[in-house]
């Protein structure tokens, strides 16, 4: 596993995050590209499940980027999500996966700096991790569909 | 479809604008008015539209690629209905008044008739010489198109030149090829005027010591970005024409041509070229190497615009692009190497430098052309000693004469922001020649009815933009669409260049159409900005909108991956796979309406409330300005003079009548905003109003944020401490009130800057400089012996401006630099003042006895407002506490949160006579919202499926809306209309009951299979 | 409503990790209302399940199914198709639906996956109390509403224990004294006098402790 390159998923809404990435981009702000993001109109829409099944298809990492806490565009959905990612955590630690494979963080439309930073983090703390629970499945690519 | 030709337009002639000069400025504009519903058509004497910007590699303050910003603008401009676009088209007679006028034009002819040419470019093969293939001002590009999204997408030929028109004719296969064109007059009725021609830009050849138009390796800073451009002369390769080797070190020059006394120039400020000098620098760096070394050789850095001076620090600091401050004498070549040396003095050393450069940029500005010189003419409106278009502080977009309006450069030397905020404002302002518009005025359907695809096995279209440089010079397209050919339900996957040109738009619809494609995948920029477009385009086929898939190849993969080329590849791989996966699943889906508020709400009743208000009010739009302070005025109220010497308290004492009087308008002053709730189109807004703080609602569709900034006053220099230690605003009153004070005053001292460009305000206050000279030279006429010293940083009169400057020296005010980490100091001893400052000319301390300190002191956020304000109602702010606005270059007023738009001193620090234009723009902004009648809720709404509910009320209480209810069916009820389309309810629904349309958790997790397909 | 709760996930594991076919059946009542064994646990627990899997390098098939109402045969039945091609069924009904699968399909071992706790009533988003103990003989029409069966840590019929303190359960300090609520709410109703009322022993027959319980509607049967 020395050049192990963890695969990571992002989960961003679209009024912080999504935007945040972007502006990451027109800054030309590098950061891992192992980090794919998947667009949501907010948070509150990431289902505990998703995170749970972006695992099981071969994610080493998950996150949820959303708006910062008070300033959802919908109110809570980011109270929502963090409340979801905390119980999917609680599951990994019942199953022996590190909790840590699953996080939430929150940032503005603006902060694109802070978008690239934190995908360096997760990506960073995911490396030291190793595989995720996809990398062991083997043959096993057929039960996740 | 490209084309408005005039048998398929509904123009009414009695209700157009005609806008000249199809520019960003004039696009703007037009579109602007087409989306309020009013009928424009839009000349250019050019062969296509876009003007300028369409010519520029990157914009500031973003660093984007132009084309693609602008194109979106573009073939936007070539569906609208209501809009008709006349390129190689002039205006040569305009007679009649505001609202009757009656216009003749003369269109030349193309001899090709652009509904038929599709641009193959079989003819310009065969017939290079006689076909003209819009080159732009490029000569060393004959074969380059002029760019590559030019609307509209068809060549012109020189007749001149044709030798053999039958076999001309028979090699076009389109037959649009035309010998019987003639040039044509035509006499149409207008109600108003929009002149938007800009202004050329210097031609160097004229001015001796540079060697512009001489040396090969001296460019002009416009023939830089054309060398830079992906669709430029070297298909974006950096290197020097003498011998096509990258230059190792380029040099810019400031101000070549501009601020100058001797022949050639001209004494204005062109505003924008300190900025493209630092764009283009900090460009080089990033795409051509940090080994390459870059130079600016600037008098003054001018970066005053919003966040400029940040972009400034980054250049510097960053990008270590290295800035000397001089003026060069002159530049000359090596003839062995054709290398060029420059020979400039330092500041603080008394002999010339010599430095030897591989290639020299010289940042040439604005200068008003032969042709719109004539047009002035043709319009009969005054111009000022420029040539430029005159306009009145108060009303800075009508010219002299009424129902012509001018915006962009053809006004005075300005940047994108600047241009595109005063087109909204001039098309706000036409409007006002016209008739207003019914209410009942009908919705239009632009598009053909939708082809069923349901049942249908998938038959998808992968296209992928190159976006030029921007995605494929990062990856390659190629292998990225050889990949997804291994998906067999992938029918077609072909590269289309600049996905959103015209040509590649038309290009994508005949393949869908051709293929029977039923799903559409799009790899290119964000959704955030593209999706739309996208959407239409499958609209106009005949597919639902929501079938297609956005892939953001460029603003999340080569952008933020540009030095890991394979890792691009491999992620843009993967996006597309989750593109396609995604794509689908997708499903046709309806979108949901409502009606819309034809209200405003106008938040601050100072100069820009007034305004904005003013100019809704006058279209029959009901408004509300809420005012916290008991009276309006804003901080206009302390405010005397304008530098053009206008009286402000008369200006502002008419604004209120006006506003009081009118009957659309209720002014509510002692008012605070306490609670707000809604969507875009019908929002309601809790205030608290009066000295007895009643609470009231008000229903408004759009809201304008015209809360104002507060006047500077940092513990700096003494302020505060010392009656004759004051600021700018101050003196003001005093030049007007105490005349006698200040003929006692034998010397007085300015200080700039004062709590700006500063670590805690790291932005430049751009008025103060203009307020220092305003002051000076009204001193200067009360007193013309008292002696004034100007301490600066940077002197930063932009534009016409810097004829208050020149005026101020001529007068023998002193100005001495200095630096941050020399800054001067005010003592005090004996209760007199003097300054200390260090003088780089005389490379030591001085000191400046003075009767009297002034310290420009500028605008700063008024953070406890905006906080406030951006909670109540969502809105982002910038780091020192402005508001932030979509866009920065495109949509300048509008916010991010749609049915917010923004003015003034709220959005940075500005004059008087831009903040009106800004709230000119904003109105106009707002009522191209509300002239859409009805709010489209989008089709991303919570969906319940009954048989599997099991009426937990789960979603009941989670959703953050309070939409979902237990119905007499007994299952959870969620009404389209009502819901947002956050998708709690879905991601917490116990018995997956509930999906959120557009985003269903099959969708989802399809795009997690393709993300991780092997 | 029968309120339950999902078991510890490492429990389930070890009942099902001889099994390779896995059928893991919801509910769409009460376990779905509190959110223990609807369509979206069933959907969680099995992707956890496939996770453990992954982790010894193994796999498991999983069918999910969700039934309209586990504790009713005709709705079992619709497992019928799925049964012979697995090992084994996790059910995350309650107890009820576990006992009718495992009643219908007699070869397949059957497991609970969630943990059948009480009849409750719901709080608020994500809080449910125990409200009914099922004793057979409902007493709430003389304690004001108020049950002390399931309410009274000790199920006492006559008035508090003497151990309450404050108004609250020696038990548990975060429990109301049933009879506190229950002398605050017949004083509401102003019918003190009802508390004076002397309760006789309860039988406590009705409610299982004559044996399993068993109703039959002779107009229906």
């Amino acid at each position: 596993m020395e050049n192990f390159e963890p695969e990571i998923v992002a989960f961003c809404c679209h009024y912080c995050a999504y935007t945040a990435a972007d502006m990451a981009g027109s800054k030309r702000i590098s950061y891992p590209s192992n980090v794919k993001i998947i667009r949501v109109p907010c948070t509150g829409k990431v289902d505990a499940i998703h995170l749970m099944k972006a695992l099981e298809k071969g994610a080493d990492g998950v996150y949820v980027a959303g708006c910062l806490a008070g300033d959802c565009h919908f109110k809570n959905g980011n109270v929502r999500a963090e409340a979801r990612v905390n119980r999917v955590k609680k599951i990994l630690t019942e199953l022996g996966w590190e909790p840590e494979r699953v996080a939430m963080v929150n940032m503005s439309a603006g902060m694109g700096e802070y978008f690239a930073q934190t995908a360096r983090e997760f990506t960073e703390t995911i490396r030291k991790l190793g595989p995720g629970p996809g990398k062991f499945a083997g043959t096993n690519d057929k039960a996740a569909s | 479809m490209q084309n408005n030709n005039s048998s398929e337009n509904t123009l009414s002639p009695d209700r157009r604008v005609l806008v000249i000069g199809g520019g960003v400025g004039g696009i703007r504009a037009a579109l602007d008015l087409a989306e309020s519903r009013r009928d424009v058509l839009l000349i250019d004497k050019a062969y296509a539209i876009g003007g300028l910007m369409t010519q520029l590699d990157r914009t500031f303050p973003t660093n984007n690629c132009d084309l693609c910003t602008v194109s979106p603008y573009l073939s936007q401009g070539a569906r609208e209905r209501h809009l008709e676009i006349k390129p190689m088209t002039t205006l040569t007679r305009l007679e009649g008044e505001a609202g009757a006028f009656t216009a003749t034009l003369v269109t030349e002819p193309r001899y090709i008739d652009t509904d038929k040419c599709t641009a193959c470019g079989e003819c310009a093969k065969l017939f290079p010489d006689a076909v003209r293939v819009t080159p732009g001002l490029d000569p060393r590009a004959p074969t380059c198109m002029r760019y590559p999204q030019a609307t509209p997408f068809a060549f012109s030929i020189d007749i001149t030149k044709v030798a053999d028109m039958a076999a001309l004719k028979k090699v076009c296969r389109a037959d649009a090829i035309r010998d019987d064109d003639t040039r044509r007059e035509s006499v149409v009725d207008v109600a108003s005027v929009v002149l938007s021609v800009g202004a050329d830009l210097f031609d160097p050849a004229v001015l001796d010591n540079f060697g512009g138009g001489k040396f090969d390796n001296v460019v002009t800073g416009l023939e830089y970005e054309r060398i830079m451009s992906a669709s430029g002369p070297f298909q974006g390769n950096l290197v020097r024409k003498s011998d096509g080797r990258r230059p190792k070190k380029v040099a810019w020059i400031q101000c070549v041509g501009s601020r100058g006394i001797n022949k050639g120039d001209v004494p204005y400020c062109s505003g924008v070229c300190c900025m493209y000098a630092l764009k283009e620098a900090m460009v080089t760096r990033e795409r051509f190497g940090d080994d390459i070394d870059t130079t600016i050789f600037f008098m003054d850095m001018r970066t005053y615009g919003k966040d400029y001076e940040l972009y400034f620090n980054r250049a510097r600091d960053e990008y270590k692009i290295r800035m000397i401050r001089s003026r060069p004498h002159s530049v000359v070549e090596n003839s062995a190497t054709q290398n060029l040396s420059i020979t400039y003095a330092l500041e603080d050393k008394p002999v010339q430098e010599t430095e030897e450069f591989d290639m020299v940029v010289l940042s040439t500005g604005f200068r008003v052309g032969e042709d719109a010189k004539n047009l002035a003419g043709v319009l009969g409106i005054d111009c000022n000693q420029y040539d430029f278009a005159a306009t009145h502080p108060f009303n800075p977009v009508l010219t002299s004469k009424p129902g012509v309006y001018v915006c962009g450069v053809s006004e005075s030397p300005k940047d994108i922001p600047e241009t595109m905020v005063q087109a909204s404002a001039a098309a706000a302002m036409a409007v006002t020649d016209l008739p207003v518009v019914p209410v009942d005025l009908q919705t239009e359907d632009l598009f053909a009815p939708e082809r069923d695809v349901r049942g249908q096995d998938p038959r998808i279209g992968v296209f992928v933009c190159d976006c030029g440089f921007e995605i494929g010079g990062i990856v390659k397209v190629d292998k990225l669409l050889a990949d997804v050919c291994a998906n067999t339900d992938v029918a077609v996957a072909k590269a289309v260049g600049y996905g959103c040109s015209s040509e590649s738009m038309a290009a994508i619809e005949t393949m869908i159409q051709e293929n029977h494609l039923n799903r559409v995948v799009i790899g290119g920029c964000s959704p955030r900005t593209h999706e739309t477009k996208f959407q239409d385009l499958l609209r106009r086929v005949g597919l639902n909108k929501y079938l297609v898939e956005i892939v953001n190849l460029r603003d999340q993969t080569t952008w933020t991956h540009m030095n890991e080329p394979e890792k691009a590849q491999a992620k843009a791989a993967r996006l597309l796979q989750a593109g396609i996966a995604g794509v689908r699943k997708n499903r046709p889906l309806i979108d949901h309406t409502l009606p819309m508020s034809q209200n405003a709400l106008v938040v601050g009743g100072g100069v820009t409330g007034m305004t904005s208000a003013l100019t809704l009010a006058d279209q029959g739009i009901k408004t509300y300005i809420v005012e916290r302070a008991p009276a309006l005025g804003g901080l206009a109220r302390s405010l005397r003079k304008t530098i053009e010497g206008e009286d402000v308290g008369a200006f502002v004492q008419d604004l209120v009548q006006q506003v009081t009087a009118h009957g659309n308008i209720q002014v509510l002053t002692r008012s605070i905003i306490v609670d707000h709730s809604g969507m875009p189109g019908l929002f309601t807004t809790g205030i608290q109003t009066g000295v007895r703080m009643n609470y009231m609602q008000i229903d408004h569709g759009v809201t304008i944020l015209a809360t104002g900034a507060l006047a500077g006053r940092p513990a700096q220099y003494g302020l505060g401490t010392h009656t004759n230690i004051m600021t700018q605003l101050e003196m003001d009153s005093m030049l007007e009130d105490e005349a006698d004070k200040i003929q006692a005053m034998e010397q007085v001292v300015m200080i700039q800057c004062v709590g700006s460009r500063e670590k805690e305000n790291p932005n430049c206050s751009r008025i103060c400089c203009q307020a220092a000279m305003k002051n000076a030279l009204r001193i200067k006429e009360i007193s013309p012996d008292t002696q004034i010293f100007v301490l600066y940083r940077d002197m930063r009169t932009y534009g016409f401006q810097e004829e208050y400057y020149r005026k101020a020296r001529d007068l023998g005010v002193k100005f001495i630099r200095f630096s941050l980490d020399q800054r001067p100091e005010v003592v005090e001893a004996d209760g007199s003042l003097s300054v200390t400052t260090h003088d780089f000319i005389l490379g030591c301390d001085i000191e400046i006895a003075a009767d009297c300190v002034v310290l420009s002191t500028g605008l700063i956020a008024d953070d406890e407002t905006t906080e406030d304000l951006a909670l109540l109602f969502h809105l982002p702010r910038t780091i020192d506490h402005y508001f932030l606005e979509d866009h920065v270059k495109l949509r300048p007023v509008d916010m991010a949160q749609r049915g917010f738009f923004l003015a003034g001193t709220a959005h940075s620090p500005r004059t008087i006579r831009e903040s009106i234009t800004q709230a000119r723009a904003a109105a106009g902004r707002a009522q191209t919202m509300l002239a859409k009648k009805e709010i489209n809720l989008g089709a991303c709404v919570a969906k319940v499926d009954d048989k599997k509910c099991a009426s937990c009320l789960i979603c009941v209480r989670a959703c953050p809306f309070d939409v979902p209810f237990i119905n007499a069916e007994g299952v959870s009820q969620i009404d389209a209309d009502k819901c947002h389309g956050c998708g709690v309810c879905a991601g917490e629904c116990p018995a997956k009951a509930i999906q959120l349309l557009a985003y269903e958790d099959d969708q989802i997790l399809a795009k997690l299979d393709g993300l991780f397909e092997r | 409503m029968i309120t339950a709760e999902q078991k510890p996930i490492p429990e389930i594991i070890q009942y099902i990790a001889p099994y390779g076919k896995i059928l893991l059946v919801g509910c769409n009542e009460c376990v779905t209302v509190c959110a223990a064994g609807g369509r979206k646990e069933v959907g969680l627990l099995a992707s956890a399940l496939h996770l453990n899997s992954m982790k010894q390098g193994k796999t498991i098939d999983i069918k999910e199914i969700t039934l309209e109402r586990q504790c009713d045969p005709e709705y079992v039945e619709e497992l019928t198709p799925y049964i012979d091609g697995v090992d084994a069924v996790v059910s995350m009904a309650c107890g009820c639906g576990v006992q009718t699968i495992a009643g219908r399909y007699k070869k397949t071992p059957v497991f609970p996956a969630v943990n059948t706790r009480f009849m409750g009533a719901s709080l608020g988003q994500g809080v449910w109390a125990e409200r009914c103990k099922g004793c057979g003989d409902c007493v709430l029409g003389i304690t004001g509403g108020i049950c002390p069966v399931a309410r009274c840590s000790k199920h006492l019929f006559n008035g508090p224990c003497g151990g309450t303190s404050n108004g609250q359960c020696e038990i548990d300090p975060d429990v109301d004294c049933a009879w506190r609520l229950i002398w605050e709410r017949l004083k509401e109703l102003g019918m003190e006098d009802r508390y004076e009322d002397l309760m006789n022993a309860k039988d406590w027959r009705p409610g299982g402790a004559g044996g399993p319980g068993k109703i039959i509607r002779e107009d229906l049967a």
